[in-house]
């Protein structure tokens, strides 16, 4: 008992005399705590929301569709653009109908007439999808109303993300193919996926139309009728329900057929999984990011232990001194840390578990929403391991080397002797006095050059991977598409990778600061010594801040091919996309910059202390 | 104990030969305890003689053997003062040094300060001489061993010498 | 300021803190130093001295008084040309050496010529030259932790005249030695002297101080004495060692 007290008293009294440092330890587990949580709630939350509007809007387990065929060689996607006015066949609605009575049909709506068409709305022109429907509520799909009312006549309601990406609501005027229209409303189906994914099952749209993804608008049949054009005719669609959903894929496989005049059936699985792609890439984003800073944040505390240790090795001493036990030794960093590792992890999976939900909910168009993603003991427990593992990780090597440390040794502080590298010695006296000296001091502390390199290597891949998602998104699948229209699902991708890219940043700033902290710190006797036989203290800083340039370049460098190779392995068959050149130098010359800048300030307060107090300071 | 030592400490006032015994005796305090009665009686006789001293039978204690007050002839102040400025340093006789700071305070016939900074350069001097010959001689020669010794008994005579300076830098401050 | 003073300082005060904090480490300090002279400055520890010494040597800036070191105002310089003054004209010995770990011993003594510019063949050459002067030639490959103490101190005594300075500050230089390695030292100072070196000891250790031309007494920041220690009777050692008397 006594024992424990203290190690708590020291655990204390540490902790006490470093509030800041205890701070900025406990920053970065938090914020690699709480992407993992992000990370791991995510894990279960795709297709919630879908399952909660697939449940109030009576969603459908089968959607099949006829379209016309124009009598080209067997394919379902036609493009009669090339081919000159060709008549197409009209669609076999009986083949449709006769859906009804097939086995397992428990209830259906429809046949509804579909067509496509262009849209204009706040001087954005879109493609749409209209889809014609009947006043009365039906049996399956029911598309719920989100705002305003239901379809009136010269009135159509909106799907609510298109709406949203439009920036349309109840009272604005719309036009379909020149026509005027009112929105009456904005209202949220499960019958296909939201904006910009209605197409995911496949759609039956000519070259004509502008932009790539339509948008969903229903209207009254008649109206939608009216809009079918000899480029766009009528296509119709059926819901179905079926008496066991689950066996809507069996159900959709055994009917869809090559050929071209079949009904195409689509399972409510599909639709859900295609919903669920967007909310699946974040989370792979997130998971991989929650690693990156999991690294960064083993880095920071490693170094902080480090440099620590460094300027406790006289306490060590003290504590053996009068009696504690390697053991106890350990037992009292080992504790201050994981108590710090707890606590913060506390805050990351709190943190994490309140920002979830809304990096789910920014799905629009669903209505439903990850409601609280559920934090499973399971998921807690995963969340405190690696937290703890990053305490134990980072702390392990510097406490065993501390507990064994000869007690005279520390008492008399005699410091981890700096390692010799000739050839590095050799070579430093041809350069310049501030090469010399930053040659010199990085060649003392190696492992801390080889962290340095880590930790930016880290962030670099980080940052490139998401210059690397950038550049295939610029390219064709564009954060603003050719129509001006904002896509909600790349823009929330860039969102969620514009937060890790600053939280990436921000840990990596505070890594290079611990580093050249511990860095000014241990080389202070050797700076003021080299001050005592004349350097100036700019070009010591200046040493300083080139002992720390090398790792950065070659972290900078490892970190580029790192990222790209990062990219290719997450991107899941998406097109690979290289970032131009010049973003790559712009990013390298930025890091190098940044890197100096941070060192020279924070070496400028290490080396303000006057020489003579430091070299008076081993002797006391 | 010289000649010079018990005359200093009659510079104070003129003394019976109790009275100066006593204030040797103060002065040196346990070392005091070894000092020879008689040898005191037979100095200032011997001062007497040789006309550094001269005396007077005092009325009042006709019981007393030594009821002679001794007091210092001008030959014997020039010979105090002669001796108060010398610094020959023979062999460490630490309590003719002590007697004599004791006897320039208390007659204040020269501030003892002065007589420890002339003593310590002087020693300094010697101590320079010393070490210079110690230099000089190569490594491990047999007068180089006697150098030493001549060399630490001067640091330790230095560092006495130390010691009585911050004592009646003391004392000096302790009466202001 | 005159032909015959290479290092002069003139009411140089240091003082720290304020208020009843205030620490007068060094208490309006008036000194001459003459080109080729030793001069020792003794006291106990606390007194000053070492202070002193760090402010002749462009280590430290007094609060007030001024100092001049060939010429040049120390108290009105740059901290950039107080650099390159410990540079070409100070050198600096110290209790602790000081020697960095990682280099060897040549390595060591070249370093001041590296940091002053010089070509690193020019640097060899003269850290070859100074380790032969002290002795130690066979030596120069070996890391200071091989060395012992009066070789360690005698590295750094040879790295203070790297660049040949003006004048050697030597603060302790012996304080971690044997009474063996304190002669060694003591003779390179003698033969440093001989060679018209000006150098100035900060001892508190009288046996030290006693080997320089000159020796100032300093007490709570104040020179409190001076002696001339050559050029004058030394007394007679046959007396002190029980010859005569």
């Amino acid at each position: 008992m006594g024992r424990v007290l203290l190690v708590g008293r020291l655990v204390a009294g540490n902790l006490r005399r470093r509030p800041v440092e205890a701070g900025l330890l406990m920053l970065a587990i938090v914020a690699a705590t709480a992407t993992l949580t992000i990370g791991l709630i995510l894990n279960g939350v795709t297709s919630q929301p879908y399952l909660r509007t697939r449940a109030v809007t009576a969603g459908p387990d089968v959607v099949a569709s006829v379209s016309p065929t124009f009598g080209g060689p067997g394919s379902g996607v036609v493009t009669p653009s090339s081919g000159g006015p060709a008549k197409p066949a009209p669609p076999d609605v009986a083949a449709l109908t006769a859906l009804e009575h097939a086995p397992g049909v428990t209830g259906s709506s429809g046949p509804y007439p579909l067509t496509w068409v262009t849209m204009q709305a706040h001087g954005l022109t879109v493609a749409a999808e209209v889809e014609g429907r009947g006043q009365a509520s039906t049996q399956v799909d029911r598309p719920r109303l989100t705002a305003g009312s239901w379809l009136r006549p010269g009135g159509v309601v909106i799907e609510r993300a298109f709406a949203q990406a439009l920036g349309v609501g109840p009272g604005d005027s719309v036009t379909l193919n020149g026509r005027s229209f009112r929105v009456a409303g904005v209202a949220v189906t499960a019958a296909f996926s939201p904006y910009p994914q209605i197409c995911a099952e496949g759609c039956f749209i000519s070259g004509h139309l502008p932009g790539n993804d339509p948008g969903l608008v229903w209207a009254s049949e008649s109206a939608a009728k009216s809009l079918a054009s000899s480029n766009e005719p009528v296509t119709y669609y059926l819901n179905l329900k079926l008496a066991n959903p689950a066996s809507a894929d069996a159900f959709v496989n055994a009917r869809n057929s090559a050929a071209p005049a079949a009904p195409f059936l689509v399972s409510w699985q599909q639709i859900s999984e295609a919903d669920g792609k967007l909310v699946a890439n974040e989370q792979r984003i997130l998971l991989i990011g929650s690693w990156l800073l999991g690294l960064l944040a083993v880095a920071s505390v490693a170094v902080l232990v480090g440099g620590r240790m460094a300027d406790q090795t006289r306490r060590v001493g003290l504590v053996k001194a009068v009696g504690g036990t390697p053991g106890l030794v350990a037992g009292v960093l080992l504790a201050e840390y994981l108590v710090l590792a707890l606590i913060a992890a506390g805050v990351g999976l709190v943190a994490g578990w309140l920002t979830a939900p809304l990096l789910a909910n920014l799905g629009s168009g669903l209505l439903g929403a990850a409601a609280a993603p559920s934090l499973t003991l399971s998921r807690v427990l995963a969340v405190l391991t690696v937290a703890l593992l990053v305490a134990v990780l980072a702390t392990l090597v510097p406490a065993v080397r501390a507990a064994r440390t000869s007690t005279v040794h520390a008492l008399a502080d005699v410091a981890r002797p700096p390692r010799r590298r000739g050839w590095l010695i050799a070579l430093s006296a041809r350069l310049p006095v501030p090469l010399l000296l930053g040659l010199r001091v990085a060649a003392r502390r190696p492992r801390r050059a080889v962290l340095t390199t880590i930790s930016v290597a880290i962030t670099i891949s980080g940052i490139v991977a998401v210059l690397c998602a950038h550049a295939v998104f610029d390219q064709g699948f564009g954060v603003t598409n050719a129509s001006g229209l904002t896509n909600p699902r790349t823009s929330r991708l860039s969102d969620v990778m514009l937060v890790l890219t600053i939280m990436l940043a921000t840990l990596a700033a505070v890594n290079a600061i611990f580093i050249t902290w511990a860095t000014a710190l241990d080389a202070r006797h050797t700076s003021a010594l080299t001050r005592a036989l004349g350097a100036t203290s700019d070009q010591v800083i200046a040493g300083l801040a080139a002992a720390q340039s090398i790792p950065v370049l070659v972290g900078t460098l490892l970190g580029i091919p790192g990222g790209i190779g990062l990219f290719s392995a997450v991107r899941d068959g998406a097109t690979m996309g290289y970032p131009p050149a010049w973003w790559l130098i712009l990013l390298v010359l930025g890091t190098m910059a940044v890197a100096a800048l941070l060192t020279a300030i924070t070496a400028r307060i290490g080396v303000r202390r006057p020489i003579a107090e430091i070299l008076q300071a081993e002797l006391a | 104990m010289r000649q010079e030592v018990v005359l200093a400490m009659l510079a104070k006032e003129p003394s019976h030969g109790y009275e100066l015994r006593a204030r040797l005796g103060q002065a040196l305090g346990p070392l005091g305890e070894d000092m020879n009665a008689g040898q005191i009686y037979v100095t200032l006789a011997r001062l007497e003689k040789s006309g550094l001293v001269s005396c007077e039978r005092s009325a009042g204690l006709a019981d007393r053997p030594d009821r002679k007050v001794y007091e210092l002839t001008a030959a014997g102040q020039q010979r105090v003062a002669g001796w108060l400025a010398e610094v020959s340093w023979p062999r460490p006789d630490l309590a003719e040094f002590h007697l004599k700071l004791v006897a320039a305070a208390s007659g204040k016939l020269a501030d003892p300060l002065a007589i420890v900074d002339a003593q310590r350069r002087e020693l300094l001097r010697r101590l320079s001489g010393a070490q210079r010959a110690a230099i000089a001689e190569p490594g491990r020669s047999s007068a180089g061993l006697l150098l030493e010794g001549i060399v630490l008994r001067l640091q330790a005579d230095l560092r006495w010498l130390e010691a009585c300076e911050r004592n009646w830098t003391g004392r000096k401050e302790s009466k202001q | 300021m005159t032909d015959t003073t290479l290092l002069c300082a003139s009411g140089v005060c240091k003082r720290y803190g304020s208020g009843d904090g205030l620490v007068r480490a060094v208490d309006g300090v008036d000194l001459a130093v003459a080109p080729g002279e030793t001069l020792s400055v003794m006291g106990p520890s606390g007194c000053g001295k070492s202070t002193l010494l760090h402010i002749l040597g462009g280590l430290d800036r007094p609060s007030a008084g001024q100092v001049w070191l060939a010429g040049n105002r120390l108290d009105e310089m740059g901290e950039r040309g107080l650099a390159r003054l410990r540079r070409d004209a100070v050198g600096f010995v110290f209790q602790a050496f000081h020697l960095m770990d990682e280099l060897t011993a040549i390595e060591n003594v070249e370093l001041p010529a590296l940091l002053a510019g010089r070509s690193p063949r020019a640097a060899r050459h003269r850290a070859t030259e100074l380790l032969d002067r002290i002795g130690l030639a066979d030596r120069a490959k070996f890391l200071p932790s091989a060395l012992s103490g009066g070789q360690r101190q005698r590295v750094a005594i040879a790295r203070a005249l790297a660049n040949e300075p003006l004048v050697v500050l030597a603060d302790e230089p012996t304080g971690n030695l044997d009474s063996e390695a304190t002669l060694d030292v003591l003779r390179l100072f003698g033969s440093l002297h001989e060679a018209g070196q000006t150098l100035i000891i900060v001892t508190h250790d009288s046996r030290i101080a006693a080997t320089a031309d000159r020796l100032v007494s300093m007490r709570d920041g104040v020179l409190v004495d001076e002696t001339r220690l050559t050029g004058g009777s030394t007394g007679s050692l046959g007396a002190l060692a029980g010859l005569e008397g």
